[in-house]
C-alpha cells in the first residue's frame, strides 16, 4: 500500500493506494480533498496542482472517493466550475466507482421546508445542519460589518471557522454525481467498497445514527435542532438592512448616546463578538461529528481514517468492547481533526497496542496528520491546533508524519517521504 | 392632605411569558417591589436598564417615569393593550426591571439585609434586547444581565419577557454576590448548584403568582373556571401531570432553546435514588435537574398535604380560590426557605447534601415548629432522589450540629464582630486549634464576608445573626499532595501545582456567640480526594477561567453539547 498525504495547507487530502498482483492492478481511494487556508510559498493554484497529481498517480482512475463530512477543509477541492476546469472537475474525470459519505448527506434525509411540522428526528437533525450553513453565512456578514469593533484576532478566527462552515454547493453536487454509485454510511453499515477493494475489510465506525446515539446518551431532544433553526433566523434578522424589531420606537443617533451608556455599549459590542465565535464553534463541532470513521484491514495492517470526528461521534464506537479490541491493533492512524484536542480520544490512543512505547512490544504505529498551526485556537486556552500535548505523544509513541513539515526543497534537510514537484513539496508518500 | 408614602410600588409585568394566556389575552400580574423615584431607563438604586442592541447597533430611548404618587401609581403600562406590551421596548425594560427588583427584594427579605451583586458596584446593568440570539446570561465582568431575542415561528421572541428567564439570570448575579467561590471548579455538584438553584428560584418565583397557579389547575381541569375543584384532581400525580400538560406545554416553547425546558424535565424526573450515581448525571446541567426535581417534588407534596386540611365545600370538592392561594403561598414560603439556606451553606466546595442540611437548619432556627411539615417533606423528597443530609450533620434530624466546647470570645469586641472582617479574622485566629475551629495550619486564610442580619420568624420574634465566611487556600505540588489527599490521580505529573481550598461559614447569635461552624475543611481527605480526581479527569486544571462563563454554559445547555469530557488533550 501507499499513502500519500497531500500538502493542502489547513485541510485533508489523502490518496490511499492498494497494490494488487496480477489483473486487479492498483486500486485508489481518495479520502477528502479540501482546504481552508494555505501558507505563503505553497505556490499558486495549489488545489488544481494537487488534483492533477492525484490524477497522474491513479492513472486517471479513482476507484472510490470518501468525503468524510461537508466542511470546506475536507471537500472544497471537489468544487467545479462552468468551464469544467476546476480541481473538482479533474477528480470527477477519474470516474470513481463509488462515493462514500455519512448518512447525514443522504438526499432523502433532506427536506426543503425546514419548519415543516412533523419532521422525523433524522430530518430535523439534517435540517439543523442546513441551518448551520445559514448561520455561518450571516455571521461572516456581521463580522465583516463590525470588523473594527471586533479587533483583528477575533475577526480572523470568526472568518476562519465561519468560512469552513459555509455550504459548498458545487462540491456537494459534484460528490452526488461523480460516482457510479453513492453510499451513505453509519456505524455498522456495509462500506460499499467490497467489490472495488477485494480482500480489504472496511468497517464503518461512525457516525452513529440518532437511534444509536440514544443508546449511550440521555435522550436527545428536538430542542437542540430548534435552537439552530431559531439561531439561523436570528442571525439572518440581524444582518438585514435596518434590522430593528421596534420600528416605531425612538432611538438615539450614534452621536447622541448619553455618556453613562458608553462604557456599557463598548462592553456589549465585544460580548457580541465572543457570542458569534461561541456559536460558530458550537456548530463547527456538530458538523465535525457527522464525520465518517473508516477502518481498513488488509493482511494484518489496520488503517484508521476518522475524518474530523470528535469525542461525541467516537463515543458510540468506543462503547463497544469488540470494536475497542479491533482498534487496539491499528498500525496506521490518520490523526483526527488536524490534531485538535477533542478528536483523538485518550482512551482510543492509550488502547493502541502498536505504540512504540508500549512495554515489551516493538510497535510499528504510523501516524499522519494534515495540519497547519496558527489557524485555529490558542495555546493559552489549550485549544491550539495541533494541540501540543497530543503532538508530543504522537512524536514519542509513533512514526509521525505531518504535512506541516512539508516545505520547499532544502539541501540541508530532507524530510522523510517528501515528494517534490519542482522545488515545492506536494505530498508525503509512504509505502508499507 | 398629605399622601401616605408606601414602601412598595406595583408594576405590571407579563406573568410568565406572552404565550401563557387567559381568555385569549396575555396573562399579566402586578408585582409589588420596593418603591423609588425612577430615572429614565428605568434606572433605580440597584438596576440600570440600558436598552442597547449590539446586533443592530441600536440604542433605544428610555421612558420618562411618572411620579410614584400619580394617578396610575407610577405604572405607565397599567392599562396598556397586549399589542403595546409586545411592541413597546419601554415595556420590555419595565418588565425586566420589575422582575429583577422582585427577586432582589425576595433575597433581601429572606436574608434580612441588603444583598450585593456579584461585582463591585451597586447597579446592575441590564440589556433587555442585547443581541439577536437565543441566549440570556449574567456576565460578571460586564456587570450585567443580557437578554437576547430571536424571530420565532409567529412572532419575535424576547427573553426579557419571560419571567423565569429573567429570574434565573438575576439569581446567578445574586448568588455570585453571596457565595463568590461557587463558580470555582470544584465538585460536579457545586457546578450544578448555580444552574439548579437559579432554576429553583425562577420556578418558585413564577409559582408564587396566584394567577399562574390558577392557570396550572385550569389547563388540565375538565370543569374550568368554576368555584369548586374536585379533590380527586388534587393528588401529587394529577398535579404533576397538570404542570406538565398545562404550564410546561404553554410556556413559550420557543424559549426552551434558551432555558432547556427546565420545568418539563424537572417534573418528568420521577423520584429515584439512581440518578445521583449515574455517570450521565455527572454533567453539571443534568445534575442540577436532580436538585430542581427534589424541590419541585417537595412543593407538590406540601401542597397536597395542606389541601387535606381544607374543609370540603361540597362532597368531594374544595374551594378553588383556596387551593390556588395555598399553592402560591407554599411556593413563596419554599422560595424564602431556599434563599435563607444560603447563609447556612459552606462557602466553598458545596455539595447537595450540604445544601439540604443548610435548608433544614436555617428553617429550624426561624420556624422551630414546622407546622406544615415543610422540613419533613423536604428531607423525604431529597432522600427519594438520593440526596441525604451532610455527613457532618446530626444523623437523625439532618440539622447542622451546634457548636459546643471551648470557643473563646475573650479578646473579641462584639460590636466589631458584626461587621468587621479583621475582627472576625481575629476570632478565627484565636480559635484556630484542633479542638475548636480546627483550621489547617499551613494554609493562607482569609475572611470573605461578614454580614449582620435580622429576620422575623412567623412567631413575630426577631432573629438576629451575624454570618461570616472564611476560606483557606494552599498551593501544593502534586508530590506533596499526600499530606491532604489519599487518592492521587496516577497520571498527574509530580511537579504539577495544585490548589486546594477549604473554608467555613460562622453563624454568631445575637450575643456574638458562635452558634454554627459549617465547615468544608481543607483537611477533609475524603472530599479533597474526590474533588481532585474529578477535576483532573475532566481537565479543569487546564483552563479554570472558562468555568465562570455563563454565556457558554447556557448555550451548551440549550444545544446539549457535552461540555466536559475525560477524553480531551
Amino acid at each position: 500500500m501507499t499513502l500519500r498525504s497531500y500538502q493542502v495547507g489547513f485541510g485533508d487530502c489523502f490518496l490511499l493506494s492498494f497494490h494488487y498482483n496480477g489483473k486487479t492492478g492498483d486500486r485508489h481511494v481518495l479520502i477528502d480533498f479540501g482546504s481552508t487556508g494555505q501558507k505563503k510559498g505553497m505556490g499558486e493554484n495549489l488545489m488544481l496542482r494537487v488534483a492533477q497529481d492525484i490524477k497522474k498517480q491513479c492513472n486517471g482512475k479513482l476507484h472510490a472517493v470518501v468525503a468524510t463530512h461537508r466542511h470546506k477543509d475536507h471537500i472544497s477541492g471537489f468544487a467545479t466550475n462552468k468551464k469544467k476546469t476546476a480541481s473538482g472537475d479533474i477528480i470527477a474525470s477519474c470516474n470513481p466507482d463509488v462515493v462514500l459519505q455519512p448518512w447525514t448527506e443522504h438526499p432523502k434525509a433532506k427536506v426543503d421546508a425546514t419548519q415543516a411540522p412533523g419532521l422525523t428526528d433524522k430530518q430535523s437533525f439534517v435540517a439543523a445542519l442546513g441551518n448551520m450553513h445559514a448561520i455561518s453565512e450571516a455571521v461572516l456578514i456581521e463580522a465583516e460589518r463590525r470588523k473594527s469593533v471586533l479587533g483583528p484576532t477575533l475577526f480572523r478566527e470568526l472568518s476562519f471557522i465561519g468560512e469552513d462552515n459555509l455550504s459548498n454547493l458545487s462540491a456537494v453536487q459534484n460528490l452526488m454525481h461523480m460516482g457510479s454509485k453513492n453510499v451513505y454510511l453509519n456505524f455498522g453499515s456495509k462500506s460499499g467498497l467490497e467489490k472495488v477493494l477485494p480482500g480489504v475489510k472496511t468497517k464503518v465506525l461512525g457516525p452513529p445514527t440518532l437511534k444509536q446515539s440514544k443508546e449511550i446518551r440521555v435522550q436527545r431532544s428536538k430542542d437542540e435542532d430548534e435552537f439552530w433553526m431559531f439561531q439561523a433566523m436570528a442571525n439572518q434578522f440581524a444582518i438585514r438592512t435596518n434590522a430593528n424589531p421596534f420600528r416605531q420606537a425612538k432611538t438615539y443617533s450614534a452621536l447622541s448616546q448619553p455618556p453613562f451608556t458608553r462604557w456599557f455599549i463598548k462592553r456589549m459590542r465585544s460580548v457580541r463578538g465572543e457570542q458569534l465565535l461561541g456559536i460558530v464553534r458550537a456548530l463547527d463541532k456538530v458538523m465535525n461529528n457527522t464525520s465518517l470513521i473508516l477502518l481498513f484491514e488488509v493482511n494484518q495492517t489496520r488503517m484508521l481514517f476518522p475524518g474530523d470526528a470528535q469525542i461525541e461521534n467516537w463515543s458510540y464506537a468506543l462503547s463497544k468492547p469488540a470494536i475497542k479490541k479491533l482498534l487496539a491493533k491499528v498500525n496506521v492512524y490518520k490523526v483526527g481533526h488536524h490534531g485538535s484536542r477533542n478528536a483523538t480520544p485518550k482512551s482510543l490512543w492509550s488502547g493502541f497496542e502498536n505504540r512504540l512505547s508500549k512495554k515489551g512490544k516493538k510497535g510499528d504505529l504510523k501516524t499522519f496528520v494534515s495540519t497547519m498551526s496558527g489557524k485555529h485556537g490558542k495555546a493559552s486556552s489549550h485549544t491550539e491546533v495541533p494541540r501540543q500535548t497530543l503532538v508530543d505523544a504522537l512524536q514519542s509513541d509513533s512514526e509521525y508524519y505531518t504535512t506541516q513539515e512539508l516545505k520547499v526543497k532544502n539541501k540541508n534537510k530532507t524530510i522523510n517521504g517528501c515528494r517534490y514537484e519542482g522545488t515545492l513539496c506536494i505530498a508525503c508518500e509512504i509505502k508499507f | 392632605m398629605s399622601t401616605q408614602k408606601l414602601p412598595t410600588r406595583k408594576l405590571t409585568i407579563i406573568a410568565q411569558d406572552p404565550s401563557v394566556e387567559d381568555n385569549g389575552k396575555i396573562l399579566r400580574a402586578e408585582v409589588e417591589i420596593p418603591a423609588e423615584e425612577l430615572a429614565p431607563g428605568p434606572w433605580g438604586y440597584r438596576v440600570h436598564i440600558v436598552d442597547f442592541d449590539s446586533s443592530t447597533g441600536t440604542l433605544y430611548q428610555p421612558l420618562e417615569y411618572p411620579p410614584l404618587h400619580g394617578a396610575d401609581g407610577g405604572d405607565p403600562f397599567k392599562r396598556a393593550s397586549d399589542a403595546r406590551l409586545l411592541s413597546d421596548p419601554n415595556f420590555h425594560a419595565q418588565n425586566a426591571y420589575a422582575i429583577i427588583m422582585r427577586i432582589l427584594a425576595r433575597f433581601e427579605f429572606a436574608l434580612g439585609r441588603r444583598v450585593s451583586w456579584g461585582f463591585y458596584g451597586h447597579q446592575i446593568k441590564v440589556a433587555p434586547h442585547a443581541f439577536a440570539e437565543a441566549n440570556a446570561f449574567y456576565s460578571e465582568s460586564d456587570q450585567a444581565l443580557m437578554f437576547g431575542y430571536f424571530p420565532g415561528e409567529s412572532r419575535m421572541v424576547y427573553c426579557c419577557l419571560s419571567h423565569d428567564i429573567v429570574a434565573h439570570e438575576t439569581t446567578h448575579a445574586l448568588l455570585d454576590g453571596l457565595r463568590e467561590r461557587y463558580t470555582d471548579p470544584s465538585s460536579p455538584e457545586q457546578a450544578a448548584f448555580h444552574e439548579g438553584f437559579a432554576d429553583i428560584v425562577a420556578l418558585l418565583s413564577v409559582f408564587a403568582l396566584p394567577k399562574i397557579v390558577e392557570t396550572i389547575i385550569d389547563l388540565n381541569t375538565p370543569r374550568r373556571k368554576e368555584k369548586q375543584i374536585a379533590t380527586k384532581l388534587l393528588t401529587i400525580d394529577k398535579l404533576r401531570e397538570s404542570m406538565l400538560m398545562g404550564l410546561a406545554k404553554e410556556m413559550g416553547q420557543e424559549l426552551s432553546c434558551v432555558r432547556g425546558n427546565v420545568l418539563r424535565r424537572s417534573v418528568e424526573l420521577k423520584p429515584s435514588t439512581t440518578y445521583i450515581h449515574d455517570e450521565q448525571y455527572e454533567e453539571p446541567h443534568r445534575r442540577g435537574e436532580i436538585l430542581v426535581a427534589a424541590v419541585m417534588n417537595t412543593f407538590l407534596s406540601v401542597w397536597v398535604e395542606r389541601l387535606g386540611g381544607l374543609g370540603e365545600v361540597a362532597h368531594g370538592y374544595l374551594d378553588r380560590g383556596r387551593v390556588v392561594e395555598e399553592g402560591a403561598a407554599i411556593a413563596d414560603y419554599l422560595l424564602t426557605m431556599m434563599i435563607r439556606a444560603l447563609d447556612y451553606a459552606p462557602p466553598v466546595n458545596l455539595e447537595f447534601c450540604d445544601f439540604l442540611s443548610a435548608v433544614l437548619t436555617s428553617d429550624q432556627e426561624i420556624n422551630p415548629n414546622d407546622r406544615y411539615k415543610f422540613r419533613e417533606k423536604l428531607k423525604k423528597s431529597f432522600s427519594s432522589y438520593g440526596i441525604e443530609p451532610a455527613a457532618a450533620a446530626d444523623k437523625k434530624s439532618g440539622l447542622w450540629i451546634r457548636v459546643t466546647g471551648n470557643i473563646s470570645n475573650e479578646r473579641i469586641h462584639f460590636e466589631s464582630l458584626q461587621r468587621d472582617p479583621d475582627e472576625v479574622f481575629r476570632f478565627i485566629w484565636d480559635n484556630r486549634d484542633e479542638d475548636r475551629l480546627n483550621l489547617y495550619g499551613e494554609a493562607y486564610s482569609r475572611v470573605l464576608s461578614v454580614r449582620p442580619c435580622l429576620r422575623i420568624g412567623p412567631d413575630g420574634f426577631a432573629l438576629r445573626e451575624t454570618v461570616a465566611e472564611y476560606m483557606q487556600i494552599i498551593d501544593l505540588q502534586a508530590s506533596e499532595l499526600p499530606r491532604l489527599v489519599d487518592d492521587i490521580p496516577e497520571d498527574m505529573p509530580k511537579t504539577r501545582e495544585i490548589r486546594l481550598t477549604g473554608g467555613g461559614t460562622l453563624i454568631f447569635d445575637e450575643y456574638g456567640k458562635l452558634k454554627f461552624h459549617i465547615n468544608n475543611s481543607l483537611g477533609d481527605r475524603k472530599r479533597q480526594s474526590q474533588r481532585i480526581n474529578f477535576l483532573w479527569r475532566y481537565g479543569f486544571f487546564d483552563n479554570p477561567s472558562a468555568f465562570r462563563n455563563f454565556a457558554r454554559l447556557h448555550r451548551e445547555r440549550a444545544t446539549q453539547l457535552e461540555a466536559y469530557t475525560t477524553e480531551a488533550w
